[in-house]
């Protein structure tokens, strides 16, 4: 009985996923254990019988559905999270977009705190590389702000 | 004639692993395709597995309807998800973990871990009564067995019997055809305890297999008998004894 507590588990085991010495005493306990042997061969006589009656279900059953039910799904989800959606799938472009936006959004908080009431608007222009040039509208004319590149 | 130029629609995106099948890159260059923006692609990807998933689902969460919604889901998952998916493992694999994730969490919602769930083995859960008769009554050739067909029939009515974890590593084993190792790794447990899961669920199923296949089997055999009483029993010498004497958790 001991054994059978050991070798019983191993019974069904496919081909190379049992240790070859746990295979060979496997074989060797089934050959002296009618308990056992009547297992295995229940086992080997109802392997994939499960497989078989869950596809033969599915396959019963009209799928005509389910592919338009998933896709309507998944277009209302890419609908409600379109953003995000797209945030996720193009983590780059949003970051190398967003990173001098969110930088030239600060420094036009930054001009108007400065500025005060003197009614100096900020306007900013994106280059296609990134850089960022800003233009201070103020109440003298536009003021031009080069980086340091320009200066030197 | 100008050359035709065809376009490559190849695997670029995903890393190099172990060669892949036909069907797995047919898989990768739709996934590939899926991923940027093709719904052609996607729908191609959900008919070629959604009556897999389905089975999965259903044999884990028993409820058909369920099983619908969960399959479902499984594939919404996998739509949101694609531009993480990074082709280390073959598609269906990762298609087939999600639904396997999401048909557990479903079960378990719905009810909390039963005392049965055990996973060792006992000298008690050796015992049974019976063992040999679905072998012999199933004959050399099980897949050309009539009786094999109405077995199949009962199938879902024997999954119910199981505890949760019993259903899952059995339907894994047979719809999606895991290995020991690849069950540890989806299951997140040690390849041991997968084989005495195994084994329970097997013992299991067997024995209500039994109690359909013995009367069945009897009454087969009483037909063939009906011109002469005195001949015995059917194949494999007796009546069949019957089954399931030791009362089944």
């Amino acid at each position: 009985m001991r054994d059978c507590l050991r070798f019983a588990p191993m019974i069904g085991a496919r081909e190379g996923e049992l240790e070859p010495a746990e295979a060979r005493a496997l074989e060797a306990h089934l050959a002296s254990c009618p308990g056992c042997r009547a297992f295995a061969a229940d086992t080997a006589a109802t392997d994939g019988l499960v497989g078989e009656a869950l596809l033969a279900r599915a396959n019963a059953r009209d799928f005509a559905p389910f592919v338009d039910q998933v896709m309507a799904r998944a277009g209302a989800g890419r609908a409600r999270g379109g953003v995000l959606a797209w945030l996720s799938r193009h983590r780059r472009a949003a970051a190398a977009t967003l990173v001098p936006a969110l930088a030239a959004l600060a420094f036009i908080v930054y001009v108007r705190l400065e500025g005060g009431g003197r009614n100096e608007i900020a306007l900013l222009e994106l280059a296609s590389e990134g850089e960022v040039t800003m233009v201070l509208q103020t109440a003298d004319g536009p003021v031009v702000l080069f980086g340091e590149e320009h200066g030197s | 004639m100008p050359p035709r130029v065809i376009p490559f629609q190849g695997l670029v995106n995903f890393r190099p692993r172990a060669p892949v099948s036909p069907v797995e890159a047919e898989d990768l260059s739709l996934v590939s395709k899926a991923r940027a923006g093709d719904a052609d692609a996607f729908r191609a990807l959900v008919v070629r597995f959604q009556r897999k998933v389905y089975a999965l689902a259903l044999g884990i969460v028993k409820d058909p309807d369920l099983a619908w919604d969960v399959a479902q889901e499984a594939f919404l998952r996998v739509h949101g998800h694609l531009a993480e998916f990074e082709g280390k493992s073959s598609f269906s694999t990762w298609l087939f973990r999600i639904a396997t994730h999401l048909s557990i969490d479903a079960v378990r919602r719905e009810r909390t871990s039963r005392k049965d769930d055990i996973d060792d083995v006992e000298e008690a859960d050796l015992a049974g009564g019976g063992e040999g008769i679905l072998s012999t009554a199933l004959g050399n050739d099980p897949r050309e067995n009539l009786l094999r067909r109405e077995l199949a029939g009962q199938i879902q009515a024997a999954l119910e019997t199981l505890p949760e974890k019993h259903r899952t590593i059995l339907v894994l084993r047979e719809v999606e055809g895991l290995s020991y190792e690849e069950l540890a790794e989806r299951l997140g447990i040690h390849k041991g305890t997968v084989m005495s899961r195994l084994f329970h669920a097997r013992k299991k199923m067997q024995a209500v297999l039994r109690r359909y296949a013995g009367p069945a089997l009897a009454r087969r055999a009483g037909e063939e008998e009906e011109p002469g009483p005195e001949t015995g029993g059917p194949r494999g010498g007796g009546s069949p004894r019957p089954p399931g004497e030791r009362a089944e958790e």
